[in-house]
């Protein structure tokens, strides 16, 4: 079967982040996500217990290459200084990649 | 005396004594939680009773004579927000984002803490005014817009400024810079309004006025009966969450632990003062105080995060929750209910004249 390289976004931040990414990638013509609840320890401490609010998130975002600077970009520029945040960015492949 | 009888005895009651349990459970490092649905749950069931409670006792008083105690608390709200901000800036030192985010949560309100404050009046034998849940729900966003509006303001005025020191700077991006201040107005606007907290209050409070004494008979075995067992349950989950953060407390600092219990107690009292001058009764004047004393750590999280990121949240829910909600359920409760004993039970006619006397 043939597959198709695409890159693989993942996000980890504090849940109240996960709105603004999800408006960056909208911007960017991005509308296909996924998230999950997570927890975790970190340089902003141990996270994902007590109030609802301090949880973290995963967001894990398929794109084409040539969408994904940007997208860092402007993660990085409007979200690295003030949120629990961290991102990585992974090589993988799709069978279908009209869907992204 | 009396005052101190009255906090060992509120330190006795139940809901102290869970509060208090949960703390050592967190300390003692132990998993005891309340299961993550029933924490989520227990906040919209207050917050529900609260409502009907207060729709149901406004269609027996009527709701003509809400009106000046809603606009006297929201005016009290908005000026505390400035007089925290002003305190924490000048005196605490506080970067303007911190010092925003803490000023309106502490102008802000605490649902909490009211359903608490309820509880107190319920044992201690005394009503409040049903229409204080509506005043609850006016003033849950007051504080955060005000706060959000002045730190937008502050930004835009450096941005202007930065402006003109690189006239030949790209006009474009400081533009967008200007916009997207507005538009987050706007939005955190119809967010804190369309709510969860705000809508179930207000819902409860219509539903509660249409019902009446007689709908409530059939459900009141779950708003009424079941209310303060339910704050203990929440209160457990409380004291586990604030005992997590006591480690964090030597991290806020001594002007901020001093301003966290010293402002809830200026409010506090202004309040009943205020609202005794207004007429209203022991137990209503007890709430109205308690409303501006109290701090909000359930909404201000999720409207701060936003609205101000640049704010470290762990400040305000840190001192809101780990200091002044047991300090306001503890000992401001029965200082402030001290308080309104002795201005109601002295001059409660006179008062109003002694005060309105004193400022022309």
């Amino acid at each position: 079967m043939k597959l198709y390289d695409v890159k693989l976004l993942t996000i980890t931040c504090e849940i109240l982040a996960q709105k603004n990414i999800i408006e960056i990638l909208k911007k960017h013509d991005i509308t296909g996500y996924t998230s999950f609840e997570v927890g975790g320890n970190g340089s902003r401490g141990l996270r994902g217990h007590g109030l609802e609010t301090e949880k973290n998130v995963k967001v894990e975002v398929i794109m084409h290459e040539e969408k994904l600077s940007g997208v860092i970009e402007e993660i990085s520029r409007t979200m690295f200084a003030d949120f629990a945040i961290v991102l990585y960015v992974s090589d993988v492949g799709v069978v279908r990649t009209e869907k992204f | 005396m009396d005052i101190l009888q009255l906090i060992q005895s509120n330190l006795l009651t139940p809901i102290i004594l869970f509060f208090l349990f949960g703390i050592i459970a967190a300390r003692i490092k132990s998993d005891l939680k309340i299961p993550e649905a029933i924490s989520e749950f227990l906040p919209i069931y207050l917050l529900a009773a609260i409502g009907l409670h207060g729709g149901i006792e406004m269609r027996n008083t009527g709701f003509e004579n809400m009106l000046i105690p809603m606009l006297v608390a929201i005016g009290l709200s908005l000026l505390f927000t400035l007089n925290h901000y002003q305190i924490l800036r000048r005196l605490g030192k506080f970067n303007i984002f911190d010092s925003y985010a803490l000023a309106s949560t502490y102008g802000a309100v605490g649902a909490v803490t009211f359903s608490v404050g309820l509880s107190f009046l319920k044992n201690q034998g005394v009503t409040s005014e049903g229409y204080l849940a509506a005043i609850l729900a006016v003033l849950e966003p007051v504080a955060f817009i005000m706060a959000i509006f002045l730190t937008n303001m502050a930004v835009s005025k450096q941005i202007r400024a930065k402006k003109q020191s690189f006239t030949n700077d790209e006009p474009s991006e400081i533009d967008v810079g200007l916009k997207e201040t507005k538009t987050k107005l706007s939005q955190v606007l119809h967010e804190s309004i369309t709510g969860k907290a705000i809508v179930i209050l207000l819902g409860c409070i219509v539903i509660g006025y249409i019902i009446g004494e007689e709908g409530f008979g059939s459900i009141r075995i779950v708003f009424d009966e079941m209310f303060t067992g339910a704050i203990v349950i929440f209160m457990i989950e409380m004291g586990i969450i604030a005992g997590q953060r006591l480690g964090d407390i030597k991290r806020v600092g001594i002007f901020l632990t001093a301003f966290a219990i010293i402002m809830p107690t200026f409010n506090g009292i202004v309040g009943v003062l205020v609202a005794t001058a207004m007429g209203l009764s022991l137990g209503g004047a007890v709430m109205f105080g308690l409303l501006l004393a109290s701090a909000s750590f359930i909404a201000a999280p999720a409207v701060l995060r936003h609205a101000i990121p640049q704010a470290n949240p762990s400040l305000y829910i840190t001192s809101a929750l780990g200091i002044t909600f047991p300090y306001n359920i503890i000992v401001l409760l029965p200082i402030m209910f001290t308080v309104s004993t002795i201005v109601h039970g002295e001059e409660s006619i006179d008062l109003f004249n002694y005060i309105t006397g004193g400022l022309i």
